[in-house]
């Protein structure tokens, strides 16, 4: 398997195929990012496009590989914003906003990796999921895309920097109003050791 | 008991997620074992992290994004495009300028933007400032000449129109006299005496006029009067007449009453006796 640097190396000098592979890897991180971001099927798909699109036009001006990664969440960043600004300024509700149930109609469906697992875990998951979905959502957009690098995607503080154009110490301390943002969200909602079921 | 420095937010954030240097964690780690507090602080942002732990990834697969020509020819450029357009208002303005009569001149190392510009005159055909004060001077002397010739001709016209005005009006005067001075004194009398006898006349016949009005008017006034003591003399003797009527009736009126009492009594008196008598 060819090493991702020597992916972006070639992928930067215009090979497609190079381009390609890297979209294949990159293609679910980006799309959880922005799912987590918007919790919308269809923005997230929308955003994660946008992504690779400007990725593929634009990778022949990447200075750095080894800033590949956060140069690929500034222009998803970039992206989420600009649907953002898009969703507000227009009246247009999506379809899942209405939340369909677990059943056969569910989106969900499409999504799931593994429907031969354990039907009452997954719905007993699917719930947790929008709890915490919800919970995510009440943030402000500037906590929530901090918060969702750092522990969803796990870049490095300083990533995250150079991902929003902040310095370290405004990205740490989005992260420390953000966690105690989310621990406030999650007591009004009562949400305890026995509701995520951990211990 | 110790007093280390608090470690802010970044530092305490930087500790949770082991994104430290040995040294500020020596630090953060004896705040934290003199301040409880805190401790329990990061332990439950440690309970809020291993909830959102719980959030797994979502399953997708990669569609197929095909991507078009990424060289777009140089005349599609953003940059292309926006010099192009910066040139073609530049272009339309110098149209519009030329078309309105503005005219747009470089020359001498001036640019110069306006109406109907003429060529700027070159610098031998300047005037000296002496010749310019002559220019003024030789102006100033021939106003001042035209001014004094227009003063005398118009001086001279007034002269003329008040002489012409004065000879009229002792012309007039003269002619007066003359007529005045040809009347004689029996001419004079004739006319005071004619004026004599004719306001005579006037008085004379007013006063007639005056006495023949006065006598009818008095005629007039007596024949009314007599005329008012007549009717006057007719009524009273209506009224006497009307009142002697009435008091002769009252005195019918009082003699029959008078009868029926008498009557009355003397009836009256015959059957008192009558009764005596028989009692």
């Amino acid at each position: 398997m060819m090493h991702t640097d020597d992916l972006i190396a070639r992928a930067r000098e215009g090979d497609h195929h190079a381009q390609g592979r890297l979209m294949q890897i990159w293609y679910k991180r980006i799309y959880n990012f922005s799912y987590k971001f918007f919790y919308d099927h269809d923005q997230a798909m929308e955003v994660a496009q946008k992504t690779f699109i400007a990725m593929h036009r634009n990778i022949s001006l990447l200075q750095e590989i080894t800033r590949f990664r956060s140069w690929l969440y500034t222009i998803a960043v970039n992206c989420c914003r600009e649907e953002l600004r898009r969703r507000k300024s227009s009246r247009a509700v999506s379809l899942h906003e209405f939340r369909p149930g677990e059943g056969e109609e569910s989106y969900r469906w499409e999504a799931s990796a593994d429907r031969s697992q354990d039907p009452e875990r997954k719905f007993r998951q699917g719930e947790l999921a929008d709890l915490l979905h919800s919970c995510l959502m009440e943030l402000s957009d500037e906590q929530r895309e901090v918060l969702i690098m750092k522990e969803y995607e796990g870049l490095k503080f300083r990533e995250i920097a150079e991902a929003l154009s902040l310095s370290e110490n405004t990205v740490k301390s989005r992260m420390y109003y953000g966690l105690e943002a989310m621990k406030k969200i999650m007591e009004s909602r009562k949400i305890t050791k026995e509701t995520i079921g951990y211990e | 008991m110790n007093n280390h420095l608090k470690p802010d937010e970044a530092m305490l954030i930087a500790y949770c997620y082991g994104e430290i240097d040995d040294a500020d964690r020596s630090m953060v780690e004896a705040y934290l074992a003199e301040h409880p507090e805190e401790l329990r602080r990061l332990e439950s942002w440690g309970f809020v992290r291993k909830a959102m732990s719980r959030l797994e990834d979502e399953e997708v697969i990669a569609p197929p994004i095909i991507v078009g020509q990424v060289d777009k020819p140089i005349w599609k450029e953003r940059y292309f495009r926006m010099t192009l357009g910066i040139a073609a208002s530049f272009l339309v303005v110098l149209i519009a300028a030329r078309l309105m009569g503005l005219g747009v001149g470089y020359s001498s190392g001036e640019l110069r933007i306006g109406f109907q510009l003429q060529e700027k005159p070159r610098e031998e055909n300047r005037l000296t400032q002496q010749q310019v004060d002559q220019m003024i001077k030789n102006s100033l002397a021939v106003n001042n000449e035209e001014l004094q010739s227009s003063w005398s001709k118009e001086r001279v016209a007034l002269e003329n129109s008040v002489r012409q005005n004065m000879d009229r009006s002792s012309e007039k005067i003269d002619r007066l006299m003359k007529t005045a001075s040809l009347a004689n004194e029996d001419e004079v009398k004739k006319y005071v005496g004619q004026m004599q006898r004719d306001n005579l006349k006037l008085m004379k016949d007013y006063l007639q006029l005056s006495s023949a009005g006065q006598k009818e008017y008095i005629e007039s006034l007596l024949v009314d009067f007599s005329k008012y003591l007549q009717e006057q003399r007719k009524q009273d003797l209506e009224l006497l007449q009307t009142r002697m009527a009435s008091m002769e009736q009252n005195t019918d009126q009082i003699k029959q009453e008078t009868e029926q009492i008498l009557t009355s009594l003397i009836s009256s008196n015959g059957t008192s006796n009558q009764l005596k008598k028989s009692n």
